[in-house]
């Protein structure tokens, strides 16, 4: 049974980043929204130390398109809202992090 | 499954509140049941009847109500954090002598209990805040 | 009410900053007084809530501090908090309002696992 769903709304220099950063772990889904879609920019630290953690990594695709972030990261999946719904579905707890 | 959703933000900052209402729709179409949406602090701001969206923008409480509407879903905002952001019900604004209600009908005014109950009913709790 | 299950409030934001550190600690009062089970993490900003001597006498406003302190009344006697941040801000856990465990970022994620809910405030 798959763990622990993250989803990460906040900007990847806040506080709130970096405390789900910390606790991330391989076996955990983050989703990334609002402010945290730009932690998907290829070649960023943010998006380094997120690759790092061996979670399984989603951005949001509305929000994406939202705020210019077109290109992402390899190893970052593309989720829709129904996406996100079917990962709720397999992980059973989620941890919101703003 | 039974899911209940936790609002926190403002339907007016960042694009929490409108999520969580998509999720919802998203959810009731996948064929789970939302139990409750609990709105606390600056997430109770999405029951205003007061407030104005710009015709060109799409209106983050209508969002709600049509939840309500259509698919029956319980709009509860934390009476603590309501009244502090003048989200009043007729029987508050009454009992605090306001003018009028300034909620819209598809919500309802509560206590915390009713975030404990859909904690302790639901199989999934979603918390959007930001 | 349902079956009990278990949440577990993950605290996160400073006790003055906004009003999301008295609405956790509103709701954790309120879920042991439905008799529910409940545990408190504090972690990153939300372990300045632990600073002892908090005195809101001047300016009129709830004292976080001493709302904390009335926990175990709850019988909300586990509290757990992020080791690494309490050391970053240099907060005296010993003098905090309450007793707490220490935690490193391992244990917090296996403290999240065995909960059945989390709510991040």
């Amino acid at each position: 049974m798959s763990v622990l769903l993250h989803t990460l709304s906040a900007a990847p220099s806040s506080a709130a980043f970096k405390d789900c950063l910390k606790v991330l772990q391989p076996g955990d889904a983050a989703v990334l929204m609002g402010d945290g879609v730009y932690a998907a920019v290829p070649d960023t630290e943010a998006c380094g130390a997120l690759l790092a953690t061996g979670a399984q990594l989603y951005v949001l695709d509305t929000h994406a398109q939202l705020t210019g972030v077109t290109c992402t990261a390899q190893g970052i999946g593309l989720v829709d809202m129904d996406g996100l719904v079917a990962l709720s579905e397999r992980y059973c707890r989620q941890m919101a992090w703003y | 499954m039974i899911y209940s959703l936790l609002v926190v933000s403002s339907p007016v900052s960042g694009l929490s509140s409108r999520s969580a209402a998509e999720f919802a729709r998203c959810a009731i179409a996948r064929g789970h049941r939302i139990h409750r949406v609990f709105f606390l602090d600056a997430g109770t701001t999405a029951g205003s009847n007061f407030s104005v969206f710009p015709q060109d923008e799409a209106d983050p409480v209508r969002a709600w109500e049509q939840l309500h509407d259509q698919h029956g879903v319980e709009l509860v905002l934390c009476v603590a954090s309501a009244l502090k952001y003048g989200m009043l019900d007729q029987t508050e604004a009454a009992r605090y002598e306001r003018a009028a209600a300034s909620i819209s009908p598809a919500f309802t005014v509560s206590g915390l209990g009713q975030l404990v109950d859909a904690c302790a009913t639901s199989d999934r709790l979603m918390t959007f805040g930001g | 009410m349902a079956e009990k299950k278990r949440l577990l409030i993950v605290i996160r934001h400073s006790p003055y900053g906004s009003s999301l550190a008295k609405a956790a600690v509103d709701v954790a009062l309120a879920t042991a007084a439905f008799d529910q089970r409940v545990e408190l993490l504090f972690t990153g900003e939300g372990v300045l809530q632990l600073m002892p001597d908090q005195d809101s006498q001047r300016l009129g406003v709830k004292n976080i501090g001493r709302q904390l302190a009335s926990l175990p009344l709850y019988d909300i006697d586990r509290v757990y908090v992020d080791a690494e941040a309490a050391e970053r801000y240099r907060v005296n856990l010993d003098a905090a309002a309450v007793a707490v465990e220490r935690l490193s970022p391992h244990d917090m994620h296996r403290l999240m696992v065995a909960h059945d809910h989390l709510l991040g405030l």
